[in-house]
């Protein structure tokens, strides 16, 4: 199953590749993450488990994420293992990052393959095209409003910026 | 007189338990210290096991035990129609996948504990290390070079190759010389039996007597206690096997699978009382699956409508496994049937068994004659088109003439009786078929696509005699026993083999001994579904148990009233012979006012205080029965449907149904019978359909992705019936189970192909969704680009 889609950041490239890089920002911002810890031994791969519902299964998956093909600041492969509620998840992204027409933004781009083996596959495959894109909506989002909590910090913003800091996903 | 029970359309005895709620299903059951099962099952469709950790699971509290395929000590899962002179292969089908897994759904591990919940999420924190491998779901790709081997030692996926002939020479110079020939691609696709109740088994060992009792959603327990006591090593007169209240089957509860014996295993293994009982996506998963056939078929005719030959080859995916009867469906049950009630010279079948990495398929209601049947109305009715003749005279043209005792097919069956073209006429008449054709024609000048399809049938139930089962290699027989026992006070116990599981045989029996002898239906208790207290039988299913069962039954109560008739002749000191019966009162010819009631003489003997010369006391029979033949019901059936011109929906419209299937002894039961029968199949032409991805994945997993039927989608059924009795049963009875599903598939199918004749559609592949016929109607219309998604033109 193919999935694509992109989202644009109100903040520029660095600030969108380091979040993006940031396994802290990235536990945070996966929907239904409860825990993301680094595997030994690798630098960018980390054993995490994720509560998520879609169509009438729900429940908790565990696996491996990793990123590979690292080239900074413009793009990186987020691939996922999973297994839990008698399925397997894998699934694999090409994430690209690129400066938007209107400066200062930038656009995040995936090309995702995932498949479905189990009971997810029998039962939501139909739902879990749009279940992703609810998800990556998600997930972005949650990255862009923990840039906005730190931009906050680090200075005092106008309240006006902040209120369209969040752009949709095309 | 009063009326005559037999034949009257009393209620269903079963049913205020079964709609109140006081019926008792396997899963109703509990037992004190009683563990629950649950399964890990592959969640890939093929894959080498490489390894599997269970410590999480075994160190959850309230886990008992967790067992993979190493720990066991359970024999393999027989298949057990082992289809003769087919190089029918067996690969062994283990009860838990040791180093590979077939199919999503295949089990790989089961874990006992406390709680079917716990169970469950133990289960799911069992990790397996698989090596994924290729799959294939389609039964024709399976046997190409280059697809994925299931089997080491099974080339070419290849289960069995089986050919049913008239004469290959014959068959071959009919369709050289034939003035006209059709050919068709036609897809019998997977279907799930969707029984209402799903599967369960609840399993108690007794280590102190050694015996096990399994009570599970069986329709043979007897067959059950056969194969499961080979299964767990146990002496069979130690196995019990109980089919407590079964909520319906069709087919899909007569395999043994590997739960049922798991559970008992598992039982005897820890000295507790072990159940597991099926979900719906389980049952959906791994209850087998019945049809999927790629079939290519082709029938030669003259050009004077006059059908000369047919033949097929058959792809007929058998899953990753042979489940129980699973060879038998696609060839003894099929084709030989190639024929049906037409006069066709010559015919052949080459059926091909396949193994995929797709869940079992086995005997789905109809088994192998609903596909015999749909492939030869459709074929029927392109010979019709081609030749410009009305499909029903090209039928009423090749219809075998009436028969009352034998009629013998060039595939070798001999029918018992029948008389096709009257149930024709009748149907006919019914319909108006004459006017509804000018109907269709005025609907058609106002753009609303009406239309209809006929189909005449014949079918092979009442499974059946026992020389032809062994003949074709059914590792059984197919008699039946009874056994009647008349307490003192003349109410009547009835223990029977078969195992009614909806059917409705606990009224039915119960009128069939009320109309020999007299005692009230309400007297009479049939018993049925326990090995502990039933006399050995084969089971319920192929329209057996009242062309069989209900055999026993009668001659059994026939030897009653013989003893009772004699008792009565003793207490009325007067000769057997001259001893008359009616309405269970026995009286001397002419004195019908002195009389001894079946009660009193049941009374009497049971008493025993003054015995005839040589009479046993009590009033006790019991009756094998093996059938000297098939029974072959017939009939008519036509439907009207109309299509929606802008959303492709198919609305059924009118449905007339006219079956013979010889006496009835209640016009309602098989009223009943006929209508469930028709709405599945109506659902296999209009709604149903199992899909698997490319990668042997299951979409259609619960009631939300495949498609049962609903009432909406039906009208009033329109039935009628004839009667030809068959001339080998006491009381002419055949089998009525199967017969709306055999019918069915191919009458609606037909009646929308006719309805899309402006489109100059010639065939398409079901389910006909709305989707698909929009896109064929679109496509003719030449205002869309759709795909060619089973879509087949005329030309």
């Amino acid at each position: 199953m193919q999935i694509q889609g992109s989202y644009t950041f109100e903040y520029d490239q660095q600030a969108v590749w380091n979040i993006l890089m940031n396994p802290d920002a990235i536990a945070k911002a996966i929907p239904g993450v409860k825990e993301m810890v680094p595997l030994e031994g690798e630098t960018y791969a980390w054993r995490a488990i994720a509560k998520i519902g879609v169509a009438s299964v729900s429940g908790t998956y565990s696996g491996i994420i990793r990123m590979t093909e690292i080239e900074a600041p413009d793009r990186y492969r987020l691939t996922a293992e999973g297994e839990g509620q008698q399925s397997v998840i894998n699934g694999t992204a090409l994430i690209t990052m690129q400066p938007a027409q209107e400066a200062g933004k930038t656009v995040v781009v995936w090309d995702a393959e995932a498949s479905l083996a189990g009971k997810l596959a029998s039962i939501a495959q139909r739902l879990i095209k749009s279940a992703a894109g609810l998800l990556s909506r998600q997930f972005f989002g949650g990255l862009a409003k923990q840039l906005k909590a730190a931009e906050k910090e680090a200075k005092t913003v106008p309240a006006a910026t902040s209120s369209h800091s969040m752009a949709g996903e095309s | 007189m009063s009326t005559r029970i037999f034949g009257s359309g009393i209620k269903r005895r079963e049913d205020p338990r079964l709609i109140t709620g006081g019926a008792k299903y396997t899963d109703d059951m509990a037992l004190p210290g009683m563990l629950h099962m649950a399964m890990l099952r592959s969640p890939y469709a093929h894959a080498h096991i490489k390894h599997i950790d269970t410590a999480t699971a075994q160190g959850m509290e309230g886990v008992v035990a967790v067992y993979t395929a190493t720990d066991l000590s359970l024999g393999a899962v027989p298949c057990a129609w082992l289809v003769p002179n087919s190089d029918l292969k067996t690969p062994a089908h283990p009860p838990l996948a040791a180093d590979k897994v077939r199919y999503v759904g295949d089990a790989v591990a089961i874990v006992i504990a406390e709680d079917r919940y716990l169970a469950q999420d133990a289960a799911d924190t069992i990790h397996v290390e698989y090596e994924v491998l290729g799959a294939v779901v389609n039964p024709e790709e399976a046997t190409q070079e280059g697809a994925p081997q299931l089997f080491d030692d099974v080339p070419n996926n290849i289960a069995f190759r089986w050919i049913a002939s008239s004469g290959d020479e014959g068959v071959e110079k009919a369709f050289a010389e034939a003035d006209v020939v059709v050919k068709d691609r036609i897809v019998q696709q997977r279907l799930l039996p969707t029984a209402m109740e799903p599967r369960a088994a609840l399993a108690q060992w007794n280590s102190g007597t050694g015996e096990m009792t399994i009570w599970c959603t069986s329709q043979n327990p007897h067959i059950h206690r056969f194969i499961l006591s080979g299964m767990l090593g146990l002496a069979e007169h130690k196995v019990r096997v109980i089919a407590p209240e079964v909520g319906g089957g069709f087919g899909s509860k007569i395999p043994v699978y590997a739960d049922e014996a798991l559970a008992a295993w598992a039982s005897m293994k820890l000295n507790r009382p072990v159940k597991w009982a099926e979900t719906r996506s389980e049952n959906y998963l791994v209850t087998i699956h019945g049809r999927d056939h790629i079939e290519h078929v082709e029938m030669a005719a003259t050009s004077d409508g006059t059908i000369t030959a047919i033949r097929g080859t058959v792809y007929a995916g058998m899953g990753a496994y042979l489940s129980t009867a699973g060879p038998g469906i696609p060839t003894i049950l099929h084709g030989l049937m190639y024929c049906g009630p037409y006069t066709i010279p010559h015919a052949r079948c080459e059926s091909i068994g396949v193994f995929t990495t797709t869940t079992p398929t086995d005997a789905y209601r109809g088994a192998g004659r609903p596909e015999a049947v749909f492939l030869m109305e459709r074929l029927i009715d392109q010979v019709a088109r081609k030749l410009n003749m009305d499909p029903v005279e090209l039928r009423r043209k090749n219809l075998i003439p009436p028969f009352e005792d034998g009629y013998t097919i060039p595939l070798g069956l001999t029918y018992d009786s029948g008389n096709y073209e009257v149930a024709l006429d009748k149907a006919l008449a019914m319909i108006g078929y004459a006017d509804f054709r000018k109907e269709q024609a005025e609907a058609r000048k106002q753009g609303r696509y009406l239309g209809i399809g006929v189909t005449t049938y014949c079918e092979i139930c009442g499974l059946g005699p026992s020389q032809v089962a062994g003949a074709t290699g059914f590792q059984g027989g197919l008699w039946e026993s009874t056994i009647i026992r008349v307490t003192p006070t003349g109410k009547v116990h009835a223990m029977i083999g078969a195992s009614p599981h909806g059917q409705g045989e606990e009224t039915t029996f119960a009128q069939l001994i009320s109309d020999e002898i007299g005692i009230p239906v309400e007297d009479i208790e049939i018993l049925h579904g326990d090995t502990g207290n039933t006399p050995m039988g084969w089971g319920t299913y192929g329209s057996r148990t009242t062309p069989v069962a209900g055999a026993a039954l009668v001659l059994a109560t026939r030897k009653i009233k013989e003893k009772a008739r004699a008792m009565a002749a003793h207490l009325l000191e007067a000769a057997v012979e001259d001893i008359d019966y009616e309405d269970g009162k026995f009286f001397v010819k002419g004195s019908p006012d002195k009389f001894k009631t079946i009660q009193e003489a049941t009374l009497m003997a049971t008493l025993a205080w003054n015995m005839p010369e040589g009479m046993d006391p009590g009033m006790e029979a019991s009756q094998f029965y093996d059938p000297p033949n098939f029974v072959y019901p017939f009939g008519t059936h036509i439907a009207i449907v109309e299509i929606e011109a802008d959303t492709g929906i198919v609305h059924l419209k009118r449905y007339v149904a006219v079956d013979d299937c010889g006496p009835q002894i209640n016009p309602v039961i098989v009223a009943g019978q006929i209508h469930g029968g028709i709405v599945q199949g109506v659902g296999q032409a209009l709604f149903e359909g199992v899909v698997y991805d490319e990668h042997g994945q299951l979409l259609t997993g619960s009631m939300m992705d495949y498609a049962v039927p609903r009432a909406e989608a039906f009208p009033e059924f329109e039935l009628d019936h004839t009667v030809t009795p068959s001339p080998h049963h006491p009381v002419g009875l055949k089998g009525v189970g199967e017969t709306g599903t055999i019918a069915s598939t191919p009458t609606v199918y037909n009646a929308v192909i006719d309805a899309l004749q402006p489109f100059g559609i010639k065939t398409m592949e079901m389910p006909l969704t709305a989707a698909r016929v929009w896109e064929a109607m679109q496509r003719r219309n030449g205002s869309a680009n759709g795909s060619t998604n089973g879509v087949h033109e005329g030309s």
